[in-house]
């Protein structure tokens, strides 16, 4: 059979953001696969350049939709961390209750998304009515439903009161109910469990060598979470599990996926039952003294990593962002590889990615090796990245 | 029914034409919104497929480059003729008046054609998703089209005839064939699944694969016209399956008035194609996609066995005479 | 199984679709909407058009005397704000000292026009 070349994307029905895969398929089978990243590339690095503190946390913030809290506290601990600021344990509580918000929302969102791609829309539906729920929730603490901009540099925007404390558990019991029915769904599920299972298979070593990172990495039994290797917040001070898993496939990161759920309403009802008193905010200077940092974060899709070098001013000199979506699109292209064209877009949803985040111009220099986290040689030039 | 103009107002008016575009979008409207409603939205409102007809018809015609504009203009209502002449000869209102000895046989071949007009659209269109939707959407015929046929076959093997009205009159005889034959009738509605191209088996059109498969580069009237063609094969497969399997218009007293009968009989195949109409939602809204290897698998190692698994246990039934 | 008991009870209840124009969720308190300035009490200490990420704050001669912690001084500005270029993230009513710039919990219409702008409402 002659060799047919499908495009995927940038436009694309299975795609929520432009990429393009060329996928040359055997028939149904794909042999080969080519990946075009970065449509939506914005100069979000550069533009951070260019605002002092205070005003570079909402355009941080503003890198994902999903994730907006993750590198808004990613950048701004790092930025604590040059300063030497210790921020209040109530901010760090609340900033928790904020990230574990938003992974219960992001995975609720996946879970829908992945559902549709397989055609499974009531549970679509399903997930997307009772994410509501997390978003409102969400709304009521920060003002907002998806960039809740709670950071800045030293503590917390917004305190929370009893109130809305009070109204947010009450929210908890019927999430929890959801999150075992979904459970029971995805056991039962057997048209979906069938494009689930042995789908997308990623062996430990595998993960590790690809460099996967968050619940893709997890669901193929690497035990890899910043949150409990590289504690910040109050992880280290709370109860709370690793969830992973030892299928490596799609089935796998979905089980992943919903254990994580469950691990964070966990910590959110922890943290909000046992919010300390005390202020929100610690007084920070407005520069920050020269220094590099690499701040880390598990965001919903795995670790996200900040270089920043400061300079002794308002502002950072460079700032780099490294999304998970990075760390785990070369395990995709391994998975798609002698799969049916229908698997692309179960495989590709599998690792959540999130595309405009992972826009970033890398600088190939011929004959070296791969500079992306390596400033070009005479300092950083005003286009690069 | 030998009267010129009553067979024209039967094959036009009622429950010809007219009826089947009335009750198709009365089925595409339920089926609309009983899947809404499973998965707790509003759905669509009654007058929707209608408005979404209606407005298709008026938009403009888009020919892809290099595309055979006659054939690309004629597969469509060459599938929808199909569907409608096939209804001709399912019993809407008592036994159907151009039935024959084959008449089954005819309206099950009628129904394949939609989907060979799909493929034809799909392989014309100059679109790689089309083309690949096309390829999918006849690899699936292939598959589902024998388990669905043997299902069908079965009534015929045993009321002995090969006309759907007459296997209507057998049934008011004898037990509905529902019940004599679970498994061909169990295979048969999923075959109609499969051949609406529905959950789980809407491989063809697998909207985040390959965007809309041979739907792809239909537009206006084209898309219009196919569209409707696939609402009325739906109403046409349940009026078929109500027919055959659940007894159609039989019902088990006896009415006086011809008039009353006939109302009757029609309010209990519109309760019936309805009933049918539901379990395809329910099968719609509760399942993934499959991919085309696994349909393989269902379709040969499972519907293929149980039909054939019918076929015998038809047999032996006859042979011992249960049920005859 | 569980999916067939939950799509047969959503079959019999009512839709969670919020049908609105009829109906409308209701904005919670602190939801950061539409943007405003309070005139009686707004110092021109200009910080909001410093702290604004979208630069969308200019400040604009409105000499007036107000009242500042017990104080009555004269301002010489006040802030207009650019409504198609606010995000609405809330650092304006964080950094001000007077308590004047409010995010309410109304309709936030960002405006379809490059140059509406609101000036001191509430």
């Amino acid at each position: 059979m002659t060799r047919i070349v499908v495009p995927i994307g940038p436009q694309h029905p299975a795609l929520k953001e432009p990429v393009n895969f060329r996928v040359v398929t055997d028939g149904e089978r794909i042999v080969d696969l080519e990946l075009n990243l970065s449509y939506s590339h914005r100069g979000i690095e550069k533009a951070a350049e260019q605002r002092d503190f205070i005003r570079v946390l909402p355009l941080i913030e503003r890198v994902c939709g999903i994730c907006s809290h993750s590198h808004a506290t990613v950048f701004s601990k790092g930025i604590e961390e040059i300063m030497g600021v210790e921020i209040p344990p109530r901010a760090q509580y609340i900033r928790t209750i904020i990230a574990e918000l938003e992974r219960m929302h992001s995975h609720m969102l996946w879970l829908g998304v992945a559902a549709h791609e397989v055609g499974f829309n009531t549970l679509f539906m399903w997930t997307w009515r009772d994410r509501e729920a997390v978003l409102d929730t969400l709304e009521e603490l920060s003002g907002n439903r998806v960039h809740y901009n709670m950071n800045e540099i030293g503590g917390v925007r917004l305190d929370l009161s009893p109130s809305q404390v009070e109204a947010a558990l009450a929210r908890m019991p019927v999430l929890e109910e959801r999150i075992r029915a979904y459970v029971g769904m995805v056991e039962d599920e057997e048209t979906m469990l069938t494009r689930f299972r042995g789908v997308g298979s990623l062996s430990r070593e595998e993960a590790l060598s690809f460099g996967a990172v968050g619940p893709t990495a997890r669901a193929s039994g690497v035990d890899y979470d910043v949150r409990k290797d590289d504690p910040y917040l109050v992880y280290d001070e709370i109860p709370w599990n690793v969830v992973t898993d030892t299928n490596g496939d799609v089935y796998g990161r979905t089980k992943v996926r919903i254990g994580e759920i469950a691990e964070s309403l966990g910590i959110v009802r922890h943290c909000l039952e046992n919010l300390p008193g005390g202020p929100i905010r610690a007084e920070a200077p407005k520069a920050a003294p020269p220094g590099e940092i690499l701040s880390r974060y598990e965001a919903p899709r795995g670790e996200v990593a900040h270089f920043i070098r400061t300079n002794g001013t308002a502002r950072v000199e460079r700032v780099d962002i490294r999304t998970p979506t990075l760390a785990n699109w070369t395990s995709v292209a391994h998975c798609l590889i002698g799969r049916p064209l229908a698997d692309v877009p179960v495989i590709v949803a599998a690792i959540d990615p999130c595309l405009s985040c992972t826009s970033r111009i890398t600088l190939v220099k011929s004959g070296g090796d791969l500079g992306k986290d390596a400033p070009p040689p005479n300092g950083p030039r005003g286009w690069s990245r | 029914m030998t009267d010129p103009f009553l067979l024209i107002a039967y094959i036009l008016l009622f429950p010809g034409f007219l009826f089947l575009f009335a009750y198709s979008m009365t089925f595409e409207f339920l089926d609309r919104r009983i899947v809404a409603r499973m998965q707790n939205r509003v759905g669509p409102p009654f007058f929707q497929p209608f408005a979404d007809l209606v407005k298709t018809l008026g938009k403009e015609v888009i020919d892809p480059r290099g595309v055979d504009r006659p054939i690309f203009d004629a597969a469509p209502v060459v599938a929808l003729a199909a569907v409608m002449t096939s209804f001709l000869y399912v019993p809407i209102i008592g036994p159907s008046p151009l039935a024959f000895q084959g008449d089954l046989v005819l309206v099950l071949y009628l129904l394949t054609l939609p989907t060979l007009a799909l493929m034809l659209l799909g392989w014309l269109s100059r679109n790689i998703y089309a083309a690949v939707g096309g390829i999918r959407a006849v690899t699936m015929l292939f598959i589902y089209e024998v388990p669905f046929f043997l299902a069908l076959m079965m009534p015929t093997l045993m009321a002995g005839t090969w006309s759907i009205s007459d296997i209507m009159a057998w049934q008011e005889e004898h037990l509905c064939l529902a019940i004599l034959q679970p498994i061909a009738f169990i295979v048969a509605l999923i075959g109609l699944q499969a051949k609406l191209e529905r959950t789980p088996f809407d491989i063809p059109e697998a909207e985040t694969e390959i965007v809309a498969g041979p739907w792809t580069e239909l537009t206006g009237r084209r898309l219009a016209l196919m569209h409707l063609a696939n609402e009325t094969s739906a109403v046409v497969g349940s009026a078929l399956i109500a027919a055959v399997f659940l007894g159609g218009l039989a019902f088990p007293w006896t009415v006086e008035s011809a008039i009353l009968s006939a109302t009757v009989g029609f309010l209990l195949f519109l309760a019936k194609t309805v009933a049918i109409l539901l379990v395809l939602s329910i099968i719609r809204a509760a399942t993934a996609r499959v991919r085309l290897d696994q349909l393989n698998t269902i379709g040969w190692k499972y519907l293929t066995m149980a039909a054939l698994a019918q076929v015998g246990i038809v047999l032996v039934m006859m042979a011992s005479g249960v049920g005859i | 199984m569980s999916v067939l008991s939950e799509m047969l009870r959503n079959l019999f209840s009512k839709p969670v679709t919020t049908r609105y124009p009829a109906e409308r969720v209701p904005i919670p308190d602190g939801f950061r909407g539409r943007v405003g300035c309070a005139d009686d009490r707004c110092i021109g200490c200009s910080k909001c058009s410093l702290v604004c990420p979208a630069s969308a704050i200019t400040m604009v001669d409105s000499p007036r005397m107000v009242e500042f912690k017990g104080r009555t001084l004269e301002r010489k500005k006040r802030p207009s704000i650019a409504l198609y270029q606010c995000i609405r993230c809330g650092l304006c009513e964080r950094h001000c000292p007077a308590d004047a710039i409010h995010l309410r919990n109304g309709q936030s219409i960002n405006g379809s026009t490059l140059d509406e702008v609101v000036t001191c409402t509430l």
